[in-house]
């Protein structure tokens, strides 16, 4: 089931996903993750992984915890979500693993 | 009674001894107006300007002696500034300040009645087009704006970090309910965020409303529990008379759609300025429409240019609105459409005679409203919207989804897939202007839906000249 930006596309190799996030970093948005076992178009509260990263880390550290999050739940959905305080609202949001 | 005396300063004195004054120092709460003047052969381009500032708030063509029973300074308006329009002998541009006090709080048709009144019928003019117009924050809080804005309408349909997408249903009269449903299915079932009905469906016979927004709102929910994202379809809600346009905003809201649309020129301020309130209470969205606007907005010397259509209908209140596309089959020159865009997103808007913004507008909070860009434009387009539009837009395809030869929910789905390879090109730092043809190119490689769309319009331009183009004024303030 599609879900949203970028569910149209080809699934994101590990070095795509690393350009959003940078892009995301170079916005100064605040990064988040997100997962659901059984999302739902009605859905707004994906549970959320840790908590938003709001000391803006690397592309890299938040891979790793897109790794972390899909290997504690191999059955979610999980998406990378970008804040903007400024807005205050989200601005970016996408899935980036599907389950296997 | 005395016969042979008169009893006042009867008679005709002109304008400019009154209502031009170069030495006025405009007001904060001053509504300001920059004014295209075309005086008539012979009259001074002073007394022009006097005249538009004298005819549009307190003066007459003669003295009247209940003139002295009011304070005419401070009711007046006054024009305070003029500028030559490069390549233009006999035009000017007239600054016009206008006293807060002319105008009730919230009303759109006020500012109307008065700014664009009469004057524009003024013999002593051969023409005149309202170019811009600041509204100050202490009259612009008096107006509720947008219903909803765009980071609300972003959370409830869950749409992040694109331009949304949506399709005008064609053929635009003619189809029953139940194939236009069809229709709206394919579209939205294909990938599409939102349909809309054209600006003529009303409730003609050959489809009266009801069955419509029935038909619609079941493709609507189908499309919604088979592709796990929220749509919309905008229900034409615009209708006779004021109880009937409500009577059909009230059904759609009992059908659960998430958005009305409704045509703000041709329904009236009033009319629109009510159902924005009633969005605003009932939390739907509001997508406007502007049929009638190029009546207005097209001459260059006669007229109100778009931009000041466009932020009366920011105060008047809506969630989206139809500004142009630069690309495609309609009218709309590049830096000017951009103004506009700026003026409907943006908080403050910083005077720029390159995108024919006159004055600082400060819009105080009021939340800012979606532009639509829709018209003849198709897949090919797609790298220069998302570059021009950026994400908080509705990128419109009808004739661009419907017209693609294996039908809606293929057409739907090329340009869905020609979008967000564009948006994710765009977020690895590619440009768009440059490289937009190598990256649908690309994507079509995944996609044959969209390879057939770039075969099926690969031709297909709309290169004719602008006729509203932008005058710079250097000195605009």
């Amino acid at each position: 089931m599609p879900s949203e930006t970028f569910s149209y596309l080809p699934p994101m190799t590990g070095g795509e996903v690393r350009a959003q996030l940078d892009h995301l970093n170079n916005e100064g948005l605040i990064p988040g993750i997100e997962y659901a076992e059984r999302p739902a178009p009605r859905d707004s509260y994906w549970k959320l992984w840790k908590l938003p990263f709001v000391d803006h880390p690397s592309a890299d550290a938040v891979l790793a915890e897109v790794d972390q999050c899909a290997a504690a739940h191999p059955q979610a959905h999980i998406k990378l979500v970008g804040y903007d305080s400024v807005r205050q609202g989200q601005v970016v949001s996408f899935v980036v693993r599907r389950p296997r | 009674m005395d016969t042979h005396t008169a009893l006042f300063d009867a008679g005709v004195r002109e304008y400019r001894d009154a209502y031009w004054r170069p030495d006025y120092e405009p007001a904060d709460t001053d509504i300001l107006t920059a004014f295209r003047v075309t005086p008539q052969p012979g009259v001074p381009i002073e007394e022009a300007a006097a005249a538009v500032a004298a005819e549009s708030s307190t003066g007459t063509w003669t003295q009247v002696w209940t003139d002295h029973l009011v304070d005419i300074g401070r009711y007046q308006a006054k024009a305070y500034r003029l500028d030559p329009v490069p390549g233009e002998p006999d035009q000017a541009i007239a600054y016009i300040a206008y006293p807060l006090d002319l105008f009730e709080e919230g009303s759109v048709s006020n500012v109307m009645s008065s700014i664009v009144g009469n004057v524009f019928g003024f013999k002593a003019l051969r023409a005149l087009r309202l170019e811009d117009m600041r509204i100050p924050p202490a009259y612009m809080k008096t107006f509720q704006g947008p219903p909803n804005g765009i980071q609300v309408e972003r959370d409830r349909l869950n749409k992040y970090g694109r331009p949304l997408l949506g399709c005008t249903i064609k053929p635009k009269l003619g189809l029953s309910a139940r194939n236009y449903g069809r229709a709206v299915y394919e579209a939205l079932s294909g990938g599409l965020d939102f349909t809309k009905d054209d600006e003529n469906i009303n409730s003609q016979p050959f489809m009266r409303w009801r069955d419509r927004y029935q038909f619609v709102m079941e493709a609507v929910v189908k499309a919604e529990n088979e592709t796990g994202e929220r749509k919309g379809h905008y229900l034409n809600v615009t209708a006779p008379t004021v109880e009937q346009t409500f009577e059909r905003a009230e059904f759609a809201r009992e059908l659960g759609s998430p958005i009305i649309m409704h045509d703000y020129l041709t329904a009236g301020f009033a009319m629109h300025q009510s159902l924005s309130h009633w969005c605003r209470r009932h939390g739907m969205l509001l997508h406007v429409h502007r049929a009638m606007h190029a009546v207005m907005d097209r001459q260059k010397n006669h007229g109100i240019h778009f931009r000041v259509l466009a932020k009366w209908l920011r105060m008047a209140g809506g969630d989206h609105l139809h500004v142009g596309t630069v690309v495609g089959k309609l009218e709309g020159d590049r830096a000017s459409t951009l103004g506009v865009v700026d003026l409907l997103r943006e908080d403050t808007v910083p005077a720029d005679p390159t995108r024919g913004i006159y004055f600082d507008q400060p819009w105080v909070s009021l939340p800012p409203v979606m532009p639509v860009a829709s018209g003849g434009i198709h897949v090919h387009h797609m790298p220069d919207l998302v570059d021009i539009f950026g994400d908080d837009s509705v990128l419109q395809f009808g004739g661009g989804t419907l017209g693609h030869p294996w039908g809606n929910a293929a057409g739907a789905a090329a340009n869905r897939v020609a979008l967000e390879a564009c948006v994710k090109a765009r977020n690895e730092g590619r440009s768009l202007s440059a490289d937009g043809a190598r990256i649908l190119a690309r994507a079509a490689q995944h996609s044959p839906e969209l390879a057939v769309a770039m075969e099926t319009w690969k031709d297909v331009r709309f290169e004719h000249a602008t006729v509203d183009t932008l005058d710079v004024v250097p000195n605009a303030v």
